[in-house]
């Protein structure tokens, strides 16, 4: 099942200035299922593929659909509820709220859904559970090493059960033990839940462990290398 | 949760929200003083007068209120009088007649309002009785007494068992005058109306008019004075060929007074408002600012626009109110105290003097005050975030995100 589609996708900023043409033009499909990562040198376009698959910016041109659901025409707040619903994030920094505890965090989004607490809270512990950190369910992030925040961050991610997963430069503020951590983590709910993970990365150790790579260079996909099982 | 992430935000920068809640502690606490105090500077100029010499209301001719001619008397019977006593909630009602004349001494004379009252019936209405300073009130044992301000003693050059002449027009037309001896000097702390009155018995000044059971006016004093307008339209209606008048009808510069208090009140109020606004704003502009990325991931993981405004807005209310109490509380406790000690303006009294306030200011103030500036608190808290809260849903989650 194809989970993203993008068709034509081009993104130009400054057009009535001196016009900066991130992405020119990009087809893209990924299934479910898949650990992908999207590689470039800076200025590739990378990160504004990756925003506008998951709403957070609109191409100049082309369609972007999720699900099937073509997303480029939705208003800012039905973009804000579609990725409540079918989209999770983690982001490079900043990915939990400094004021709640690791559990809060992790049930937030399915508290902005409206979700029972009974089921919040059964899944929040099973997240927690399944990324090593059902010992930590009390704590702040700022109690936390960062290696266990991006962990948090990836259950909160996966807690409203979203279409796939979003991972901007998700291990570039962690040590290399963090990092291993992280993608053993991610690796395994790829495999054993078929969740969907597109990364945007320079991290070669994300790289590595894609099983699929599209490489991006001046707004456009250069090449895609395709792995088996890593 | 939002609650909960609103209540918990306001505590993340312990010393800045901590100055916004002083600021707005001080800022209440300060309006409620002021208020109290301006509140209970009216209350003295209104009540000194009320007890001095105009009573809660006053009865008179028609014809008495445009010109206070001696012939527009009426002649109020015992029976009368006993009857408007007994009304409830009047404690005295005293018949007064009134002259306007010359007082003179050895030394000089001055123009002066001449009262004739009955000195057993005047001492139910007025305070004079009270405030000798030296010798005492109207009594029986002296021919023709008198009693004066300090004011007109020293500017006619006066003591106590002094002789003065007081010379007014008589019923008749004539020209008459009445030789009396200053018995007591009374200090009212207002100058002006110390310089020009003088009190003599009814009887005494009735005969000099030439008829002996006039009255051009009745003073009542009311022991539930909220009751005024109730007992006002009841006397109108035992006297209907009479004019019965509240105070502040007989004297409208209370009213006015009265109301330029409560004008300034309400500046003050909205002067402290917009101040402790632009702090709110400052404080919570500033706390959006540095939150910009984590309100850009809360957006983009789903918190709609919707619910960052509130949060926000949730905030600053939140903040605000842990700083209403104790500073409705402070104020509160310190019009209490004050209000029985009272505050010593002595070091003005002579300005005091001039208004015909006391030196002693009792603040007061009601408590609907309270409940509006709550209210108005937790308007200018919800003002205070409107733009901090606008600021935050108009950035783009992914600018925000990137935001160095």
């Amino acid at each position: 099942m194809t989970v993203i589609e993008t068709t034509g996708v081009t993104k130009v900023y400054n057009p009535d200035k001196i016009a900066v043409h991130a992405l020119k033009g990009v087809d893209l499909k990924i299934e479910a299922g898949e650990f992908t990562a999207i590689v470039g040198p800076s200025g590739s376009g990378k990160t504004t593929l990756l925003n506008i698959i998951g709403g957070l910016d609109r191409p100049t041109e082309g369609v972007v659909k999720v699900g099937g659901k073509d997303i480029s025409t939705l208003t800012d707040n039905q973009l804000i509820d579609f990725r409540k619903d079918h989209i999770g994030f983690v982001f490079q920094a900043y990915n939990l709220i400094p004021v709640l505890t690791a559990k809060e965090n992790v049930g937030f989004v399915m508290l902005l859904q409206k979700r029972p607490e009974a089921e919040r809270n059964a899944r929040v512990m099973e997240l927690l559970k399944a990324v090593g950190l059902e010992d930590q369910i009390d704590k702040r992030p700022s109690e936390m090493s960062g290696g266990q925040q991006q962990r948090v961050a990836v259950a909160r991610a996966l807690a409203s059960k979203p279409a796939f997963i979003l991972a901007d430069e998700p291990t570039a503020n962690l040590d290399a033990a963090s990092t291993a951590n992280l993608l053993d983590i991610m690796a395994k709910l790829n495999k054993e839940e078929g969740i969907t993970f597109v990364f945007s990365t320079h991290d070669q150790r994300v790289i590595d462990r894609a099983r699929r790579v599209l490489t991006l260079d001046d707004g456009v996909i250069i090449s895609e290398d395709i792995r088996s099982d890593s | 949760m939002i609650t909960n992430i609103a209540w918990r935000n306001i505590w993340r920068s312990r010393t800045r929200s901590g100055v916004v809640i002083g600021a707005i502690v001080l800022g209440i606490w300060a309006l409620i003083f002021m208020i109290s105090f301006s509140s209970g500077m009216v209350d003295s100029y209104v009540n000194n007068a009320i007890e001095n010499s105009i009573g809660h209301i006053q009865v008179h001719k028609a014809a008495f209120k445009e010109d206070a001619d001696i012939d527009f008397y009426f002649e109020p019977t015992a029976e009368l009088l006993q009857e408007l006593r007994s009304i409830s909630g009047v404690q005295g009602v005293a018949p007064r007649s009134l002259v306007n004349g010359m007082i003179g001494s050895s030394r000089s004379t001055n123009g002066t309002q001449i009262l004739g009252v009955n000195p057993e019936a005047e001492q139910m209405v007025s305070s004079i009785p009270n405030k000798i300073i030296d010798g005492e009130y109207l009594s029986q044992k002296t021919k023709n007494p008198l009693v004066i301000g300090d004011a007109l003693a020293k500017k006619l050059k006066v003591k106590i068992r002094s002789k003065v002449v007081l010379t007014f027009q008589d019923l008749e037309g004539n020209i008459t005058a009445g030789a009396f001896r200053i018995v007591g000097i009374f200090d009212t702390g207002n100058k002006l109306f110390d310089e020009g009155m003088a009190f003599v018995r009814r009887n005494d000044l009735n005969n000099l008019l030439g008829n002996e059971g006039i009255a051009h006016e009745l003073s009542f004093l009311l022991s539930e004075p909220d009751s005024l307008k109730a007992i006002q339209a009841l006397v109108q209606k035992k006297m209907p060929n009479l004019l019965v008048e509240s105070y502040s009808e007989v004297s409208p510069d209370l009213k006015l007074y009265e109301g330029q208090i409560q004008t300034s009140a309400t500046i003050f109020m909205i002067i402290i408002m917009l101040a402790l606004l632009f702090g709110i704003i400052n404080t919570m502009l500033m706390a959006v600012l540095e939150r910009f990325r984590e309100l850009g991931m809360l957006m983009a993981v789903g918190m709609n626009k919707f619910r960052v405004f509130s949060m926000i807005v949730l905030e600053t209310i939140m903040l605000s109110a842990v700083a209403l109490l104790p500073g409705l509380l402070l104020g509160w406790g310190t019009v209490k105290y004050y209000a029985q000690k009272g505050i010593d303006m002595s070091a003005f009294s002579k300005g005091l003097e001039q208004f015909g306030m006391a030196q002693i200011v009792y603040p007061s103030l009601e408590s609907v005050i309270y409940q509006q500036l709550a209210l108005a608190v937790a308007i200018t808290a919800v003002l205070g975030a409107l733009y901090p809260a606008w600021k935050a849903i108009s950035l783009k989650p992914v600018e925000a995100i990137r935001k160095i």
